[in-house]
């Protein structure tokens, strides 16, 4: 199961469209495509990690040389890195865009998802990252350059959870 | 054999060259020492810390290519990640050398009757084996001064991504703590590098500017 095609269109149009231009990750079942798809983008530099917290520091000081950074990754993802967005953005405000597949959501067919969905948002809500949960492929591009905006507005991360149509077509 | 932290790091600042950026801890002896000698020049960014400073210093050197970027870092926080040696390996940013103040304990905790407490390079792990099993080009274990006079001036002679592990004494830091936070260590650092890149890094940049005024009219 992977994120479907349109959602892989609306998520690259989305960071192009944000003026992302560095994107660091570690890629999972459903994003898998769009790290395929970044990997390849001329205009991008994909740094792959084996651990999202390395990964959010990697993007953390590529903001500070003046790259527009995302880092996409699975809400487990989000507990790895969370000691690091903490100890980083909340204590100097280091803006990234934070992709991550929800899993979890309302709709989750794996059992060992379900954690991830319990944690997902009251970790983002500690961290004190406003965040939009994307269901429907139309809005998902929109949401992306509106993460980017306040992230880059407030010096704090701002996330995007995709899950629902993006990625089932139930 | 291991050298003394602030003399080691005062000969290394001495020898920084000038259009370099620093990517250094931000709390604890190694900063505060850095600091001190290098009068807190606003090319040192002091905004790493446990496990994640070498994370930023890839970031950052990835970012500015053609910039050469070192870091400072300590094992206690290296070994906190040692992913991040991972993602240098993986990387190779041919721009960055990482120096590591390896004295094997855990210094700013403070210590005890009993002494201070161990990190594990104090037994059997080797940081500099370990960068080169990351794939980390060249690596290299310092432990007496002459050669760590060898290994700066080889550092900074050519351009290859480097993990310089120098074995440290033990020893409370003499010098003052520093007084700023990280929120305006990062706006000292962003000002910095706007100014020598000439680029935008926050706020809103002259070409938004202008259409807003556009918009306006």
């Amino acid at each position: 199961m992977a994120m479907t095609a349109a959602a892989l269109d609306a998520a690259h149009e989305g960071l192009r469209a944000a003026g992302i231009d560095f994107v660091s990750g570690l890629p999972d079942g459903w994003q898998r495509p769009l790290h395929e798809r970044v990997e390849l983008d001329d205009d991008i530099r994909y740094v792959p990690v084996c651990n999202e917290g390395v990964g959010f520091s990697i993007c953390a000081g590529a903001w500070l040389g003046g790259r527009k950074p995302a880092l996409i990754m699975e809400n487990s993802g989000l507990r790895v890195a969370s000691e690091y967005i903490a100890r980083i953005s909340l204590g100097t405000g280091v803006p990234v865009t934070l992709l991550c597949s929800y899993r979890g959501d309302v709709g989750e067919t794996e059992h060992w998802g379900i954690p991830h969905g319990i944690v997902a948002e009251p970790l983002l809500d500690a961290l004190r990252i406003k965040y939009l949960v994307v269901r429907h492929v139309e809005d998902l591009a929109k949401s992306i350059v509106r993460a980017k905006r306040i992230s880059e507005a407030q010096l704090h991360p701002a996330a995007v959870l995709v899950s629902g149509d993006c990625v089932w077509e139930d | 054999m291991a050298l003394d932290r602030y003399e080691w790091l005062g000969r290394l600042a001495g020898r920084l060259p000038d259009d370099c950026l620093v990517m250094s801890t931000y709390i604890g002896a190694v900063s505060f020492e850095w600091a001190h000698h290098t009068e807190e020049h606003h090319r040192t960014a002091h905004l790493g810390q446990m496990g994640d400073v070498i994370g930023m210093a890839v970031g950052l050197a990835l970012a500015l290519p053609h910039r050469r970027i070192v870091c400072l870092d300590g094992d206690g926080s290296v070994l906190m990640e040692l992913g991040q040696l991972v993602a240098m390996g993986e990387q190779q940013p041919d721009n960055l050398v990482v120096f590591v103040v390896d004295n094997g304990v855990y210094e700013s905790i403070g210590w005890s009757s009993q002494g201070r407490r161990p990190t594990a390079t104090a037994g059997r792990v080797d940081l500099a084996a370990v960068a080169a099993g990351c794939g980390i080009p060249y690596t290299v274990d310092v432990t007496a001064e002459d050669e760590l006079d060898a290994e700066i001036e080889l550092a900074f002679s050519r351009n290859v991504c480097s993990f310089i592990n120098v074995r440290t004494r033990p020893g409370h830091s003499h010098v003052r703590p520093r007084r700023t936070d990280g929120i305006e260590d990062k706006y000292r650092f962003v000002r910095y590098v706007e100014r020598l890149e000439g680029i935008w890094i926050t706020g809103v940049p002259p070409q938004d500017i202008a259409l807003m005024k556009d918009r306006k009219q």
